[in-house]
């Protein structure tokens, strides 16, 4: 069983797809039955949904695809996964 | 062109201009091409590529000196277990999910501007490109004991930031005074 400092400590590993197997059970144990952890864990995890969908991320303007592209040394065959 | 605008997006948010950002990636690639034949085929070529772009940017701002270098945080590195049992007994309130609500998008972004680098590079590296524990320890070349460290507060360093700017709005919206704060953004 875990406790309340141990679940703490395991919240971003859980939400980060990062805890190991053997704790998952106790973890989840745990947060059914803490409202304190409970509420902590939903709170995490609304923070990470916002950070994560709330940071728009923007394409590469097209001048820098066209200066890369005209950078690069050519050579009978491009190397690598280009 | 692989990667392009993962790697454009995490230049930018480090350099925080376009120009910057646009020069760190045309070196990024052009180094990649240079040294391709020092990648493992079969190993994590966005990971590698991301790799280079860190040490890029490393190097270009020792040049220039324009901001603390990435190690000047190296020595207040603090273990993970100390910080979140710091963090555990210094709350007394439960979190304020409500105040979650009013965060902007712009919120986000401010917030993760404010980072300092280092914070910044493994927030960014997490949640906006979803690199593992492991890649990102393997891209910043630190143990993954220092990611999760990093981690755990740069996050946390974000959701002050995020919840003051949330607070800004609120304050607003009611009709009392905006509170004057230092770090206040006016608009």
């Amino acid at each position: 069983m875990m406790d309340c400092k141990e679940v703490g400590m395991a919240l971003f590993l859980f939400f980060d797809n990062e805890m190991e197997e053997e704790l998952l059970a106790p973890f989840r144990d745990h947060v059914s039955q803490c409202g304190h952890c409970a509420k902590r864990m939903a709170y995490t995890r609304k923070l990470l949904v916002i950070v994560r969908e709330k940071c728009v991320r923007c394409s590469a303007p097209d001048r820098l695809r066209h200066r890369i592209l005209t950078s690069l040394p050519h050579r009978g065959t491009v190397p690598g996964p280009y | 062109m692989p990667f392009v605008d993962a790697l454009y997006n995490t230049a930018y948010r480090m350099t925080r201009n376009s120009e910057d950002a646009e020069d760190l990636v045309q070196e990024t690639y052009l180094k990649a091409y240079r040294y391709y034949d020092k990648f493992e085929e079969g190993t994590n070529f966005k990971a590698w590529l991301f790799k280079i772009m860190k040490n890029t940017f490393i190097n270009n701002y020792r040049k220039k000196q324009q901001a603390p270098t990435l190690s000047d945080f190296a020595e207040i590195e603090e273990s993970f277990e100390n910080q979140v049992s710091e963090d555990a007994t210094r709350q007394t309130k439960n979190p304020e999910e409500e105040l979650l609500e009013n965060v902007l998008d712009e919120d986000v972004q401010g917030a993760l501007d404010k980072l300092p680098p280092d914070y910044r590079m493994v927030v960014i590296l997490a949640d906006l490109e979803g690199f593992s524990y492991k890649e990102i320890a393997d891209i910043l070349e630190v143990p993954v004991g220092t990611v999760m460290s990093r981690l755990y507060r740069g996050r946390r360093l974000l959701e002050h930031a995020m919840l003051d700017f949330a607070r800004d709005h609120g304050y607003l919206r009611e009709g009392e005074p905006a509170k004057m704060r230092s770090k206040s953004v006016s608009k």
